[in-house]
């Protein structure tokens, strides 16, 4: 198999992975056990916390600023909880705002995740209020409509680092300074600012000490770790909605994926280390792949504008629409030539609606919207695969074009 | 233990020459659902009698309530025909009703056997009297009943209460063989069961265009072909590889025609079909107005490559009472299910709304997609399914 759709999941390293595992089962105390086997699991569970906290920032006199590393089951869970803490405070957000008091507000972009998305909306219906903030063409999100989009009931936004459709970057630091700024002229304490980094770490270079994050999400099948476990950076400790046994700061209890939590840490030191080899691999291919797009007669790039190496971009996402063939009717044909691509966030296709939200929310037109595909590749990406990927998109469009 | 159930044909009973014929088709299905169960069915003029292990009682609900040609059945208790066994068996049918919350009741009786000393009426009162003073909770309300205990004295006497509704119409195998067009929408499956009441044994052809059609919209197919066998007993579901005839046509029509194109050449493959299965109609889901290409000029067009009768039994029924109707027959939840068919690929923006049927006709003919569509049809696949799936779909032992 030809694997193309490392956005939605990647092979996992299988060295580090047994390496984890191994170190798991004779480290088998529970982390929050008083006694030696608990004691030593401990430690291994903070290891990994420490070295992913200083990979998350890397400037030292930051780091001691603050900030907490929670570990998760997923990056959709680390999203989750920040946006349903604020279920915790009445006074602060759910549908028993007293009278007289304006309903809690949220402002996410509209081209986020459904960890985010859908949360969002089951809020809404809990009693939000709830602004989405649409991209340009580009499918990059303005600082500064995002800051226009908040006001005092605001009390959490939402902006995601890469767009898992189209590899977009936003610029999450221009973000956070502008919201800073317009709280400031409407006197108010600046809202929650999370971040859905799950398309980012080990893909971009990411630096949370320098913006004004609260929150950000990721997850370690993602950058070749195992599912189900991923990390929630904070701030300041968050006061969950889910209780339990108090782990994780109290954040997310629940016994520690010891396993999973190291082998996240040693995927995310090894691509964070090699970012700078894996980003040059990464632009070749891109620029592969974007030129060999435009080359197929009909077939195009979106959006359109994108360029090789255009740093709005992750090299590793590129999303190209074959008008007049459905996107999923050519990911099956490649599929059954060996080659795995997907039409979009592996995640929304269990939903009975299929529609191409990000596309849609970017202005892009139904007949290339539908028929987008998303081509995602990884550090072990050969040339040899895109070129693969481009005669066979290629003769299959000429086939079964409509 | 031997569990007996009363069995009320209906629409069998209204033929004369041919009842004969009817009955014995009916009785022939209830013991190929029932398969190697043990099973005796008596058969008396007006009702039957099938006696069966206790233990497949459940199994028997289930043939019963979806066999076509009986009106309904009713779990009964046989007894002498003598006053006091026909009081001890009522006795036990009311406590049953009392335990699920019956109050009010009243009694009726049938006497066909003339010689049995009491009156319908006298039965009824001795029958009522006897309840009242056995369980002091009861009332009798002949309006208005909670339930109601049935005594009737035949060849025997018998006594039940409630009565299960039946799939009605006439068994399967009295009426011409149909070959259903089952696309994986809400309709079809509707148009089957709706023939399969009227008799009609059926196969079913879904026209497969790989890859504009996922793998996951044919195994839906096969579902429903499943649900639908529930009650014509068992059925074949031909697949048919249409992706070539698909893109002929996306080649050659105009774009305003190339869904009644498709639907014409769907037609002419199905009645290729038909003919090599022996199949006497052919049935599809349309229903008048519902959308574009089901207006009667459209089906003028698309119904002229079929040499045989084409059956749209939803004709005149809207969209709301097909969906009760796919809910009621388990369709409905697998036709929602989001993997488009081919229809949704082949639609054009403004399709042809009153086209002209001279023209249109000889435009399909001018495709020529004769050799096309024999030979899509050489790579059919065939399904087979028998009741014994069906009862494993619906979880009857």
């Amino acid at each position: 198999m030809t694997y193309l759709d490392w956005a939605a999941t990647t092979p996992p390293d299988s060295e580090l992975l047994h390496r984890s595992l191994e170190e798991s089962i004779e480290l088998y105390g529970n982390p929050s056990s008083p006694h030696r086997p608990g004691k030593a699991a401990k430690i291994l569970l903070e290891d990994a916390r420490s070295r992913l906290l200083a990979l998350l920032s890397p400037r030292r006199a930051e780091r001691k600023r603050g900030g907490t590393l929670v570990f998760t089951a997923s990056g959709t869970e680390a999203d989750q909880i920040p946006m349903l803490a604020l279920l915790r405070n009445p006074m602060r957000g759910n549908a028993s705002t007293p009278a007289g008091q304006a309903r809690p507000h949220l402002v996410i972009s509209a081209i986020e995740h459904a960890a985010i998305f859908a949360q969002a909306e089951t809020l809404a219906r809990l009693g939000f209020d709830l602004t989405l903030v649409r991209p340009n063409a580009d499918g990059i999100l303005s600082a500064a409509t995002v800051a226009e989009a908040i006001r005092p009931s605001t009390k959490l936004v939402a902006a995601m680092a890469v767009n898992n459709e189209t590899g977009a970057i936003q610029d999450i630091g221009a973000i956070g300074d502008a919201l800073v700024s317009a709280a400031a002229s409407l006197g108010m304490p600046a809202p929650l600012f999370h971040v859905d980094c799950v398309q980012a770490l080990g893909k971009i270079p990411l630096d949370l000490s320098s913006a004004k994050i609260t929150s950000a999400a990721f997850s370690a099948h993602k950058l070749q770790g195992p599912k189900g476990v991923g990390a929630l950076w904070c701030a300041k400790p968050i006061e969950a909605l889910a209780s339990g046994g108090g782990q994780e700061s109290g954040t997310r209890s629940g016994t520690e994926n010891l396993f999973g939590i190291s082998a996240f840490a040693a995927c995310a030191s090894k691509a964070i280390s090699a970012l700078e080899t894996h980003r040059e691999i990464a632009f070749s291919l891109e620029d592969r792949l974007l030129r060999g797009i435009r080359c197929i007669p009909g077939a195009s790039v979106l959006p359109l504008g994108r360029m090789p190496r255009d740093s709005r971009w992750s090299p590793w996402i590129v999303s190209a629409a074959f008008p007049g063939l459905g996107g999923e009717v050519l990911a099956r044909a490649l599929s059954d030539l060996g080659i795995a691509v997907s039409t979009g966030s592996a995640c929304s296709h269990t939903r009975a609606a299929k529609g191409r939200r990000i596309l849609d929310a970017m202005g892009v037109p139904e007949p290339l919207a539908f028929s987008a595909i998303r081509i995602s590749v990884g550090p072990t990406t050969r040339p040899e695969d895109i070129d693969l990927f481009l005669s066979s998109a290629e003769d299959l469009y000429r086939a079964l074009k409509t | 233990m031997e569990s007996l159930f009363l069995i009320k044909p209906g629409e069998i009973l209204l033929k004369k020459e041919n009842q004969k014929e009817f009955t014995r088709r009916l009785i022939q299905q209830l013991h190929k659902r029932l398969g190697d169960i043990g099973c005796t069915i008596e058969e008396y003029p007006g009702r039957f009698f099938l006696f069966i292990d206790e233990r497949f009682s459940g199994r028997a609900e289930f043939v019963l309530r979806h066999c076509p040609g009986l009106n309904g059945f009713s779990k009964a208790i046989m007894c002498p025909k003598m006053l006091e066994a026909i009081l001890d068996a009522s006795e036990t049918v009311a406590s049953k009703a009392i335990a699920s919350g019956g109050r009010r009741f009243k009694v009726e009786t049938r006497r066909s056997d003339k010689s049995f000393p009491h009156g319908s009426y006298a039965t009824c009162a001795k029958a009522g009297e006897f309840l009242l003073e056995k369980f002091p909770q009861l009332t009798v309300d002949v309006r208005n009943p909670d339930f109601v205990i049935n005594i009737e004295i035949r060849e025997r006497a018998y006594v039940y209460g409630h009565t299960e509704p039946g799939a009605r119409g006439l068994p399967s195998g009295t009426s011409g063989k149909g070959l259903l067009l089952l696309s994986g929408g809400i309709d079809s499956p509707v148009a089957g069961y709706m023939m399969a009441k009227r008799g009609a044994p059926l196969e079913c052809v879904y026209f497969h265009a790989y890859p504009y059609t996922s793998e996951e919209a044919q195994r839906k197919v096969e579902h429903l072909a499943l649900r639908i066998a529930a009650w014509c007993g068992s059925l074949r579901l031909w697949v048919i590889p249409f992706t070539e005839v698909q893109m002929r046509i996306k080649k050659l029509a105009a774009e305003d025609a190339t869904t009644i194109m498709l639907r014409s050449a769907m037609m002419e493959a199905a009645d290729k079909l038909a003919f090599k299965i022996g199949a006497d109609a052919i049935i599809t889901g349309e229903s008048l107005g519902q959308v574009a290409s089901q207006t009667a000029e459209n089906m003028a067009i698309t119904g002229a490559p079929s040499r045989l009768p084409i059956f749209r039994p939803l004709i005149g029924i809207d969209k709301e009472e097909t969906v009760s109707m796919a809910k009621k027959i388990s369709t409905f939840d697998i036709s929602i299910l989001p993997y488009e068919d081919c229809c949704v690929l082949f639609s054009p923006k403004h399709p042809l709304l009153k086209p002209n049927f001279a023209e249109q006709t000889k435009a399909y003919k001018d495709m020529e997609l004769g050799s096309l569509i024999d030979e899509s049809l050489g790579r059919a696949e065939k399904f087979v399914y028998k009741y014994r799936e069906v009862l494993e779909d619906f979880g009857i032992e």
